[in-house]
């Protein structure tokens, strides 16, 4: 119980550090929303099991003091992913918010940004709240993954001990599935994506 | 030409150019023509009134004129300022002038007083105590004094109406700009706006309105403007308009607004 709920607590808080800028980045900056893009496919699109171990076994050999920590890696992954997540949650909420709020802070002398600071930051989160519930429980859920590296990094570590091999050699069909995975979720995203536009400039959002 | 206080040549706006920026309203159509080479000029005291047929892009030359919406090619003027030169502090040009919105667009989470205070604070950084003075000054001239802490949703249209043109009004703008500010309210609650904005006339403030509100219109305007097919057809003081207008269009437009007992959109 107290491990699941720092870790959810934790990674809802990474979450929110990340996906709140990002979501107005998206929205305000076009010339570098590809970036917050690529980063909410990769992801949303492998799953953090893979990306744990990739982190954990990846680079924890490497950089032992924050990625040998399980207890870190979960956080550290579940709150990129919740910032994924988090960050299409808080842009639909400004779209709610509505762009005429935008011009009207615009229309009394406020620059860009500062009209997103008193306008529209206090009120997305009001919008945001049904589905920042259902993205905290996933969290609760996806906590439990943490034992899956306990228990590997175990395991792990003795096959490691008796092959004296190199770790690298357990990361390779990490990368690979999350390759894998990432060649399954990108085309339909892509596609989704691509189709939203066009019905969308359809009917004249 | 000196107290010349907005000034547009020649400006140009069209819609739907790339796709991408389409507003919700124009989307369907490929490519609108707002504004079409429009020249107006504005002294210090001047109240216009700009009417005309519905979509004939009157309110984005409004916002032309704000620089809300960024001209394609003409020179916009506030002052003598030219404000579509590149480099030009756009935001601190935006403080000089006040703009009511037909759709009003209070913010939704700050109470009527917090609505004219944000400017006054943020924009011109007044200490605390006088922001708060001259809001509340500011609410006082638009007759909302008894439910300054209320929020948006609990206002009335009239008095939202209201907050809204003090906001504008509360930073001492060189001109306001107000976009059909009644259409979008009840016909009853229309007329304690509109004794606002005749409060406003009274004391010289320089106004440039969209409106279809001839009553008004001939009793506070110095000159009229007929707009349409996104330009201006014919200009001059309200009784030519009410009496012979010059040109056809603004003939058949104005018998059929007198016709209506209402108000036209």
């Amino acid at each position: 119980m107290p491990l699941t709920l720092s870790i959810s607590i934790l990674s809802f808080l990474v979450g929110i550090a990340v996906g709140f800028p990002l979501a107005f980045i998206r929205v305000y900056e076009k010339e570098t929303s590809f970036l917050v893009d690529a980063y909410e496919k990769i992801f949303r699109g492998i799953p953090e099991i893979v990306l744990m171990l990739l982190f954990f076994f990846g680079l924890g050999p490497y950089f032992p003091f924050p990625f040998n920590n399980a207890f870190f890696v979960a956080v550290f992954v579940l709150g990129l992913r919740s910032g994924a997540n988090q960050s299409q949650i808080y842009r639909g909420a400004i779209h709610g918010v509505g762009n005429e709020q935008m011009i009207a802070g615009m229309s009394i002398g406020l620059s860009k940004w500062r009209s997103i600071w008193h306008i529209m930051v206090p009120q997305v989160f009001t919008f945001s709240t049904p589905g920042l519930g259902s993205e905290y429980a996933l969290l609760i859920k996806d906590s439990a993954y943490v034992y899956v590296i306990f228990a590997l990094a175990e395991i792990m570590t003795r096959a490691v001990q008796i092959r004296t091999s190199p770790p690298y050699d357990a990361v390779t069909p990490f990368v690979l599935a999350a390759l894998i995975y990432i060649a399954l979720t990108f085309p339909i995203a892509f596609w989704l994506d691509k189709w939203g536009n066009k019905r969308k400039k359809k009917i004249g959002l | 030409m000196a107290d010349l206080v907005m000034e547009a040549k020649h400006v140009y706006k069209t819609y739907g150019k790339s796709n991408k920026k389409a507003d919700t309203s124009t989307a369907l159509k490929t490519q609108v023509e707002a504004v079409k080479d429009v020249s107006l000029q504005i002294r210090k005291g001047d109240i216009k009134l700009i009417f005309g047929p519905s979509g004939s892009g009157k309110s984005t030359f409004l916002r032309c004129l704000a620089m809300l919406d960024i001209p394609d090619k003409g020179e916009i003027y506030l002052g003598d300022e030219c404000l579509t030169k590149p480099g030009v502090d756009l935001n601190k040009a935006r403080a000089r002038i006040g703009f009511v919105f037909q759709h009003i667009y209070l913010f939704r989470h700050l109470t009527a007083l917090g609505n004219v205070e944000l400017a006054l604070r943020q924009v011109l950084k007044l200490p605390k105590e006088e922001a708060r003075k001259r809001a509340l000054d500011a609410l006082t001239e638009v007759k909302v004094t008894d439910c300054v802490n209320k929020y948006p949703a609990q206002l009335s249209g009239g008095q939202a109406q209201r907050v809204g043109i003090a906001r504008a009004l509360a930073r001492n703008p060189d001109i306001i700009l107000l976009d059909e500010p009644t259409s979008a309210l009840d016909p009853e609650l229309t007329g304690e706006v509109i004794d606002t904005l005749r409060d406003l006339a009274k004391e010289g403030t320089t106004m440039l309105i969209v409106s279809h509100e001839m009553p008004f219109a001939r009793e506070v305007a110095e000159e009229m403007i007929f707009y349409d097919e996104g330009t201006i057809i014919e200009t001059g003081p309200p009784l030519q308009f009410f009496n012979a207008p010059n040109t056809d269009r603004a003939r058949k437009f104005m018998t059929r607004i007198i016709n209506r007992t209402t108000r036209e959109y």
